[in-house]
């Protein structure tokens, strides 16, 4: 199999460049992060991605593949059209080959407040939560934070430091619909006054086409305009759909 | 930048200025299917029945809002020094502020 791998060493390298590979596929061989180690172990031990559980629930090895985003470990590599073009996160710094720096997408993580935000005197055992209220937060707690969103959405590449993003804001979302946190209004006030943070989204749903957990930011941020709204949710969560194939 | 002008409300704009455009067009296109004019006067008249006139100045008002939330977006969106953002929002607004004082002109004070 064909696959044409960017490669960018900034140590070495005066500027990136696109390297070709051929390997014949073994029977093992049924997830593309398989091949790309592989690859790296038979051919080229300079080779180098970020991989830690090898079963989609890391985020750890999101690339782009043949133009979309997803997670190399969860990619079928048979089937994927030839030559298989692997390249970082678009518009993320690249650190080297396809590991790319996160630390602006994790900034915008934090700007969220992603933590329950709750000064009422803890009771005895736990906040309780019925499961109609735990509910609310289906759809949106399962983001693993591998950035495939963010990478792939125009408005953040257009306003990377201000626009929250996509991954952002779905988190965001799932602490405004926890029935235990405290700071709602505050976290929609911090959305709303600021056009920058979430108004820039314009709904092209780039997210949520490459979510490879089959989450909808794109569902999260309209339902979050609809909170600013004063607009309830009809209750649950938010529905996930079949991630589309990587061709 | 500003306060007042938050997303939400620019958002609500849009949304509310499109949504008051379909329903003129609707009823424009449907006035000209059943009751067409069968001359400038007979048209001209209805334009400037007070009905129309009135109704026709929210059209162009919305469409301008539409055009003005729509545009800054773009602006917002593209241009990054705050200086040049400045100059492209203010002349717009002088360029929308333009075409909105020729439309009152047209609608409500030129003879025919």
């Amino acid at each position: 199999m064909h696959f044409s791998i960017f490669r960018y060493n900034p140590e070495r390298d005066d500027k990136p460049y696109m390297q070709d590979f051929h390997i014949d596929l073994v029977l093992t061989d049924r997830m593309l992060l398989d091949v790309i180690l592989r690859i790296r172990d038979s051919q080229d031990d300079s080779l180098t991605i970020r991989k830690s559980c090898h079963e989609g629930v890391c985020g750890s090895d999101a690339i782009n593949i043949n133009g979309r985003n997803g997670l190399a470990c969860v990619t079928r590599v048979r089937g994927l059209r030839e030559p298989v073009v692997l390249r970082p996160l678009p518009s993320f710094p690249v650190i080297r080959d396809l590991v790319v720096d996160m630390t602006r997408f994790w900034k915008q993580y934090d700007s969220i407040k992603p933590y329950l935000v709750n000064d009422e005197p803890p009771p005895e055992k736990e906040r309780l939560q019925s499961p109609a209220e735990r509910d609310k937060l289906d759809g949106s707690y399962e983001c693993i934070m591998c950035g495939c969103c963010t990478s792939q959405c125009p408005s953040s590449w257009w306003n990377p430091e201000r626009f929250v993003g996509p991954a952002g804001l779905i988190q965001a979302y799932r602490f405004i619909s926890d029935s235990r946190d405290r700071a709602t209004g505050e976290r929609l006030e911090d959305l709303n006054s600021d056009p920058f943070r979430l108004f820039r989204c314009r709904t092209i749903m780039n997210c949520t086409e490459v979510c490879p957990m089959g989450l909808s930011p794109s569902r999260a941020i309209e339902r979050i305009r609809l909170r600013m709204l004063d607009v309830q949710g009809h209750g649950g969560g938010l529905a996930l759909h079949h991630v589309p194939t990587i061709r | 930048m500003r306060a007042t002008f938050t997303g939400l409300r620019a958002w609500l704009v849009q949304r509310a200025s499109a949504v008051y455009m379909l329903l003129f067009i609707v009823f424009f296109l449907a006035h000209f299917a059943v009751d067409p004019p069968h001359s400038y006067s007979a048209w001209h008249a209805w334009m400037t029945s007070s009905g129309v006139r009135v109704i026709t100045t929210i059209f162009f008002a919305a469409l301008l809002a539409h055009a003005w939330v729509g545009l800054r977006d773009v602006i917002l969106d593209y241009s990054h020094p705050m200086v040049f953002r400045v100059c492209l929002l203010v002349l717009l607004g002088f360029a929308l502020m333009a075409v909105g004082a020729w439309i009152v002109h047209i609608l409500w004070m030129s003879r025919g």
